[in-house]
């Protein structure tokens, strides 16, 4: 498993190499020189090479290329032109929070809806319900997201006023509230990451017992006590309680409208993965056993439809991580997406890039989580991993 | 029992053995004979199409797209849009005028929607007070006789527009599907027919492709440069083709690579190139054809949302219109302004539709294992 | 070979008969077929692809495909009527009345549990009172041991078995609640020459041993002759010629049993020329009217067109159904095995 690990990471580091080169390139394909922006061309001709050389524009490309692979290692990505002098790191690393609540949620729940339904769809095939649902799937899956976004905002934040339509937080709540934005937002993530645990070590411990109905009893234990430690982590802070209501409030309606979308692809694949496992030999097999069907839909069949559905992850995270952008551009969710087309619009390039090279890391990350997972869930990559 | 396998593509080799064999006039009865070959695998294709209601339903999408992208030069040429100004779906610009009685000065209103109308009253009006009738040139116009769309916020035909747009929809789409299926074929061939150092490359790329956001940096890419539509279409066609495609295609190619025929054909003394393009491709290119039309769906899509943020340089698209609306302050509204959020959304929305319809249906003709049964 | 015929069959198949439903009309799968299988024997079903040997089996069990029309007949188990059963009945019936050795033994097990784990489950559903733990185990070790597989083998997934080991666990799966019944459908198939008859001496072996009904299909009517007891044959959807394995191969009154078992190569016997079996296997969705066989029928006569013939026994528990059956010659075109 160790091995397994260290290989996938040196890959992982390897394509984010690549892909931060690409960057690179991209930037120096762009007509013109950067360095034109801060020098004055009527400066004399010396004191222009001397501002080269300070932004260490003056060797070659290949030394300017290594210098910028180095400096983002280092963390260090230049200084932003919208927001000087603030630099880009501390930036993105003020974001980054808010587009990972948004990406991991939308992506979990996503996923879980999408796979129940698709397998109930393809487990009943035939009938009135599937057809439906089906066709709404594709058409969710085809549906013109900012669009989507925008009738979404129009239906649930202006007609029935249930969200707010847009933001972060309610300035006026916020006005002499006694916490920053980021200090609830931050308390918010620690109480979900302590509910998320709670569930996996649930989960885990639950797939070791060999008699279900004790699987069954630490499940309900286990999730219980996931839901309960939300609350009893907001029941001591009175204080800060509305004002975390506040933000998520707000969150719901980004992340239902990303979840929707990004769930009819999920809920389609594993209606065709699962079509698929169904007509396998090992189905009939179970079935000859005398396995009840739920046992053969849920432990047979959509245990191993699964598997495509994760790898397919690969594919549908660029989806993802795209669909994050516009969501946080339409919703105004001030994230990792909002500020790489911002400052894209304001020719912010240092932001601008940075904040793509970060959402790279985002992507070759989450790429990493559902290897392990499919090493996980899959014996054969397992044993392999293993030796 | 051992099957024999027969290269597909052969059987057109064979059709014209026989027909050199009958001495008949050459040049046109080979054409007589790949057209009738191709006429039969079409029709049995089609029937396998047809067998399913939503490629169908897909297709006739398209084709209605297909008219309404062709109805645009039509009608400004010799329909009812003759040569008039006032529908170029870019420069055009028409207002309509109605008369309102004033009940109120703007300052007392509340409604955000009525006191926009005030506002502009006093600014056409100028001095009129509760009670006198105004006359106001009112852009965006509801839909009406005139325009049946209505007009944008600039006074344009919105009528005109969606049908000038469709025909970049399909622009767009085309250099896309045809770029991706050339780069994408050729890659998934080479990267299956060499191995070695040639095939780990060109994987690790895709790998690469598959994983980056195209959305984001496509948005930075923007930035950079101008983008313009078919440049668009080239960067999406070759994304898409170094990326998902090529590995789907190298795939097919491997399981072609391994039938009898290729073996036959290498020992018959065929060249690295006369494999890869007379056997190789030609088999893998059924399936390219489905890419392209999934590339077709993405490429829609991807156009309308960087126009929707304004990031392309375009004069009028689907997302434009919406980006208009948006950039206008329309959409704080509500369906009060539907005409301006409609046409645009779900034209991007149907067309998208129906490419992707038409996809999976091919897909159940190309691989039977999807087939109902 | 124990036991005698007064004593009460096993299984008994009474007129079945099923219908697969498509799209272009009824394909008429299995016809009025009956065999009475009594207790500890084996019956061998053999016939083409496509004959309904697979479509009787499945049906036995009850796990026909979702087309599958049931039109009449019965399938009785130790004097009870499968067709009768409410699903949840049918379901506590499979593997502790009859459990089933499918074709293909590789793809028989769930990639993604272990074997232990899958025959565990087995176990579990059937057995009662529910096993502990150790129990369940101890089975599994002593299954292993009977079918040859080192226990050691038993917390392993399924692809780091081989394809015999695969097919002999599968054996050992099917034994697992004691089933009165095992069909095993083209057990070896997949498998090379020298493990098949490993595998297929193993499980006659067991099945003497723990007095076990069983019923092979195969289309390879030489390996099933060496290991049954009653050797049915089937064309077209119906059973054409039923009786002792020994009296059918010595005799074969069927045209078409005459045919394939002169058309299969031998290599003790004499030189002779084989007799080939000419044309294509009828389609059941308008099966030939009369003897489904006739156009096919060296020996077919006017009434074989018009008449469907019914399975008679023509003495000595051998069954024929055919109008001519006297005018088969009553040696093959070579030498009996």
């Amino acid at each position: 498993m160790l091995k397994f690990l260290s290989k996938r990471l040196a890959q992982m580091a390897f394509l984010f190499f690549l892909f931060l080169s690409l960057v690179f390139f991209l930037l120096q394909a762009q007509p013109g020189d950067i360095s034109n922006l801060f020098i004055d061309p009527n400066l004399p001709r010396e004191v222009q090479e001397q501002v080269r050389e300070r932004l260490g524009l003056d060797g070659s490309v290949w030394q300017q290329w290594w210098t910028y692979i180095i400096n983002f290692f280092q963390g260090n990505l230049g200084v932003s032109f919208s927001q000087f002098p603030r630099p880009v790191t501390e930036i993105i690393l003020e974001r980054l929070p808010r587009t990972l609540f948004l990406f991991t949620l939308a992506t979990l729940f996503s996923y879980v809806l999408g796979f129940n339904l698709g397998k109930h769809l393809a487990w009943r095939r035939g009938g009135f319900s599937e057809y439906s649902v089906t066709i709404s799937g594709v058409l969710l899956y085809t549906v013109f997201y900012p669009w989507f976004a925008v009738i979404m905002i129009l239906t649930f934040g202006s007609r029935l006023g249930f969200f707010p339509i847009n933001g972060f937080l309610t300035p006026e709540l916020w006005r002499n509230a006694p916490y920053g934005g980021n200090q609830v937002f931050n308390q918010l993530l620690l109480c979900l990451a302590i509910a998320g645990a709670v569930a996996a070590v649930t989960a885990l411990v639950a797939r070791r017992q060999e008699e279900r109905p004790r699987a069954r009893m630490i499940r309900r234990v286990g999730y219980g006590l996931a839901i309960a430690s939300i609350f009893l982590f907001w029941l001591p802070q009175t204080t800060m309680r509305p004002f975390a209501l506040d933000i998520a409030h707000h969150a719901v309606l980004p992340i239902a409208t990303l979840t929707l979308v990004a769930f009819a692809g999920v809920m389609l694949l594993t209606r065709g993965s699962m079509l698929e496992t169904l007509r396998e030999d090992y189905i009939l097999t179970a079935r000859a056993k005398g396995v009840p069907e739920r046992d053969i839909r849920d432990r047979h069949a959509a245990r191993n439809a699964l598997l495509p559905v994760v790898t397919s992850f690969v594919l549908g995270l660029a989806f993802i991580i795209g669909g994050g952008v516009v969501t946080e551009t339409v919703f105004s969710w001030p994230g990792m997406g909002q500020l790489l087309l911002g400052a894209t619009l304001i020719e912010d390039i240092p932001l601008a890039t940075g904040a793509l090279g970060f959402i790279g890391i985002l992507a070759l990350f989450a790429h990493l989580m559902v290897d392990l997972l499919y090493a996980v869930l899959d014996p054969r990559i397992r044993i392999q991993a293993g030796t | 029992m051992v099957i024999k396998e027969q290269d597909p593509s052969d059987l057109l080799t064979h059709a014209e053995d026989q027909v050199l064999a009958a001495g008949d006039d050459l040049p046109q009865s080979l054409w007589r004979v790949r057209l009738t070959l191709a006429w039969k695998g079409f029709k049995r294709n089609w029937a396998l199409f047809a067998e399913n209601k939503i490629g169908l339903l897909g297709l006739a999408i398209i084709v209605s797209f297909a008219a309404l992208a062709l109805s645009y030069p039509l009608l400004r040429s010799v329909g009812p849009w003759q040569d008039d100004a006032v529908y170029d779906p870019i420069i055009g610009h028409e207002a309509v005028l109605e008369d309102f009685e004033i009940v109120a000065t703007a300052a007392d209103v509340v409604d955000p929607t009525v006191q926009m109308d005030a506002n502009t009253a006093q600014l056409f009006c100028f001095g009129a007070g509760p009670g006198d009738t105004c006359t106001i040139a009112r852009q965006p116009a509801r839909p009406g006789p005139d325009h049946i769309l209505g007009t944008d916020p600039l006074g344009r035909d919105i009528a005109s527009q969606l049908a000038f747009s469709t025909r970049a929809a399909f622009m767009l789409g085309m250099i896309a599907a045809v770029v991706t299926v050339v780069v994408a074929t050729i890659v998934g061939s080479m990267a299956a027919f060499y191995g070695g150092w040639i095939d780990n490359s060109l994987m690790r790329l895709a790998d690469l492709v598959l994983l980056l956001p195209l959305i984001p940096i496509l948005i930075v890419m923007s930035g950079l440069f101008q983008i313009t539509l078919p440049l668009l279409g080239i960067l999406i066609g070759i994304l898409s083709g170094f990326g998902g495609t090529a590995i789907v295609l190298k795939s097919q190619a491997l399981s072609i690579k391994v039938k009898p025929f290729i073996d036959a054909a290498r020992v018959s003394g065929g060249s690295n190139r006369h494999l890869i393009f007379k056997h190789i491709i030609p088999n893998v290119l059924p399936l390219s054809f489905l890419f392209m039309v999934f590339t077709v769906t993405d490429a829609i899509s991807l156009e309308a949302t960087l126009s929707f943020f304004g990031l392309l340089n375009v004069d009028m698209s689907w997302g434009i219109m919406l980006n208009i609306a948006q950039t206008e302050g329309y959409l704080r509204f509500g369906l009060q302004y539907w005409w301006l959020l409609v046409p645009g959304g779900l034209a991007v929305t149907l067309l998208a539709a129906g490419f992707f319809f038409v996809g999976r249906a091919m897909d159940e003709v190309i691989n039977p294992r999807l087939r109902a049964r | 070979m124990k036991g005698n015929g007064a004593e009460a069959p096993v299984l008994e198949v009474k007129n079945l008969v099923m219908n697969y439903e498509i799209k272009s009309g009824m394909v008429s799968a299995v016809e009025d077929v009956s065999f009475t299988l009594p207790k500890g024997k084996s019956l061998g079903l053999v016939g083409e692809s496509g004959c309904g040997k697979t479509s009787v089996a499945l049906t036995l069990l009850q796990l026909q495909a979702s087309n599958a029309r049931i039109l009449g007949g019965e399938v009785i188990l130790d004097g009870e009527n499968l067709l009768d059963l409410s699903p949840e009945e049918m379901r506590k019936r499979r593997w502790s009345g009859i459990s089933m050795v499918f074709q293909g033994a590789m793809n028989s097990w769930n990639p993604v549990y272990t074997v232990g784990e899958q025959i565990r489950e087995a176990i579990d559903l059937h057995w009662r009172p529910k096993p502990t733990a150790a129990e369940a185990r101890a089975k599994i070790v002593e299954l292993y041991q009977m079918v040859g597989l080192n226990p050691e083998m038993i917390d392993r997934y399924p692809h780091e078995y081989s394809g015999g080991m695969k097919q002999r666990a599968v054996i050992a799966m099917a034994l697992s609640c004691n089933p009165k019944l095992i069909v095993a459908d083209e057990p070896t198939t997949a498998l090379d020459v020298i493990v098949q008859e490993q595998i297929l001496a193993e499980l006659k072996k067991i099945q003497e041993e723990l007095g076990m009904s069983i019923i092979y299909i195969s289309h390879d009517i030489a390996v099933i002759a060496e290991i049954t007891d009653l050797l049915g044959v089937m064309y077209a959807g119906k059973l054409v010629e039923v009786g002792s394995t020994s009296e059918v191969f010595a005799r074969p009154r069927h045209p078409y049993t005459w045919l394939i078992l002169s058309s299969t190569p031998s290599i003790t016997g004499e030189r002779r020329k084989l007799a080939p079996l000419e044309g294509e296997p009828p389609n059941l969705l308008d099966p030939p009217t009369g003897c489904r066989f006739h156009p096919r029928c060296p020996f077919a006569t006017e009434v074989c067109v018009t008449k469907e013939p019914p399975l008679e026994d023509i003495g000595g528990g051998h069954s024929v159904a055919c109008w001519n059956y006297q005018m088969v010659p009553e040696t093959l075109a070579r030498g009996v095995v």
